[in-house]
């Protein structure tokens, strides 16, 4: 990878996003993130809260899931 | 999101649809607490280690039956409530193939390649790994695996951000070691130098920050959702480290130096000092670097150390701590003190925080806070009780 290239560009756009101040804010602009309409929902596992075991957004597969990424803070 | 689990409360309990949620947070069981008060009882994964990348939080997406991304889904409200449409509007009818689940990964083939490759790409597989499925006894490995990655990479932000989570989990574990909790934070400062715009590595710096850094009080909601629990008769979820000082103060919009001069306890020096001997003393400064007239948090944590059986002895006057601070450096107060326990002996880590503003000129080298502690201590391989001062200091480094 071009990492000089993704330097470049990982220090400009701060200019633009580093003042938003706020949890509101962060909620109420459009989420910039990885997850794209229309593309599978990464498949990776991770440990459960209950017991540790691992689990994945792909075990729910036959159901509509409403998902939250979030934090306790 | 409890806004959007009361709103499809009925559509989840008829089996239509499914809430799961992923915590990024360094410590996942103050989530289930949350989760305890709120009375949701959906499953949740932990992504301590942020493998998603996400760059903020909270992200509501619905996914369909095949695990398809349908909808970026907008804050819901506490009060709101869906209309029949919701399903088809938000979900559509799934028509792609199916995702299927990633194994976990194979930590012992992933080591093996990372020894032989030796690349950046494969220590940190290999981390990623050891670090989500080794659990506490085996973040020494997931510290070595990031730190091969960051030696090879500097310039990767996401290894910098995950080495920093792994030495905050050994700083919280029994296997700590000196220095580990500065470590965390200079990573978290590091991965934030190479890319501002993390959110989420944004927040762990402001978990141990100043109060001035906080967008709101992060944990304050832990005693109202402790005594709501134990009022529905039950027993709240336990934590396996408490939030405290910075993690839960509310923010003060400005910085308060106190006015008030306490007399110095020991200004001649004359107390007998425990050189390491009984408590041992980690001082850590959030965040390290300041920029003038900037306030920065130091966290002060007191340990007995196992090896000469020392405890606490709490049937004297407090603890207290009393800062020095250079010429210019403003504190709330120079003298802290720790509220004793009602036991006559006890073993925690005591913690002490203060906030402290640095001067509008700041000079270009490292800056020392100094400082001592006064405390009473036993030790029981002769049963000695003695009364000792510990000098201490912290580094602050001036922003280049």
């Amino acid at each position: 990878m071009n990492t000089s290239a993704r330097h470049f560009a990982v220090t400009l756009l701060p200019l633009i996003a580093i003042a938003i101040p706020s949890e509101m804010r962060a909620q109420s602009s459009t989420p910039s993130h990885n997850f794209e309409v229309g593309t599978p929902f990464p498949t990776l596992s991770f440990p459960s809260l209950d017991d540790g075991r691992p689990a994945s957004i792909a075990d729910f597969r036959g159901q509509k899931v409403i998902l939250h990424i979030f934090a306790s803070w | 999101m409890p806004g959007w689990h009361n709103a499809t409360e009925s559509l989840q309990e008829v089996g239509r649809v499914q809430m799961v949620g992923i915590i990024q947070e360094q410590h996942p069981d103050r989530a289930r607490l949350f989760m305890q008060w709120k009375q949701m009882g959906w499953p949740i994964l932990v992504d301590s280690y942020d493998l998603l990348e996400a760059p903020h939080v909270p992200i509501s997406l619905a996914i369909d039956e095949n695990g398809v991304i349908r909808n970026v889904l907008p804050a819901m409200r506490e009060n709101g409530s869906v209309t029949e449409d919701f399903l088809e509007e938000s979900f559509g009818s799934a028509r792609d193939e199916p995702a299927a689940p990633t194994p976990r990964p194979d930590v012992a083939a992933l080591y093996a390649r990372a020894r032989s490759e030796g690349s950046a790409q494969a220590w940190k597989a290999y981390g990623d790994a050891i670090a989500v499925w080794g659990g506490a006894g085996r973040v020494d490995q997931a510290i070595d695996a990031y730190k091969s990655v960051v030696s090879e990479q500097p310039e990767d932000g996401m290894a910098h951000f995950r080495l920093g989570v792994a030495y905050r989990m050994r700083y919280d574990s029994d296997g700590r070691r000196d220095g580990d909790f500065q470590k965390a934070v200079n990573e978290w400062s590091a991965a934030l130098e190479i890319d501002p715009n993390q959110y989420i590595w944004r927040r762990r710096i402001q978990q141990y920050g100043p109060r001035l850094d906080k967008p709101y009080p992060f944990y304050d909601w832990v005693a109202t959702a402790r005594e709501d629990i134990q009022a529905r008769g039950e027993e709240p979820a336990p934590l396996a480290v408490e939030p405290r000082g910075s993690e839960f103060a509310s923010p003060e919009r400005e910085f308060v130096a106190s006015l008030d001069a306490p007399p110095e306890p020991d200004p001649l020096g004359r107390v007998l000092r425990d050189e390491d001997q009984f408590i041992e003393i980690e001082a850590v400064a959030v965040p390290a670097v300041v920029a003038p007239g900037d306030v920065t948090r130091l966290h002060f944590s007191f340990r007995p150390i196992q090896r000469t059986e020392a405890h606490w002895n709490n049937e004297a006057e407090e603890m207290v701590l009393w800062l020095d601070p250079p010429e210019g450096w403003e504190v709330e107060t120079r003298m802290y003190s720790y509220p004793l326990p009602p036991e006559v002996v006890s073993l925690e880590t005591r913690v002490i925080e203060a906030e402290i503003r640095a001067p509008q000129e700041l000079g270009r080298g490292p800056i020392t806070i100094p400082g001592y502690a006064l405390y009473y201590v036993c030790e029981d391989v002769n049963g000695i009780c003695m009364y000792r001062r510990q000098d201490l200091e912290v580094e602050v480094r001036p922003r280049r």
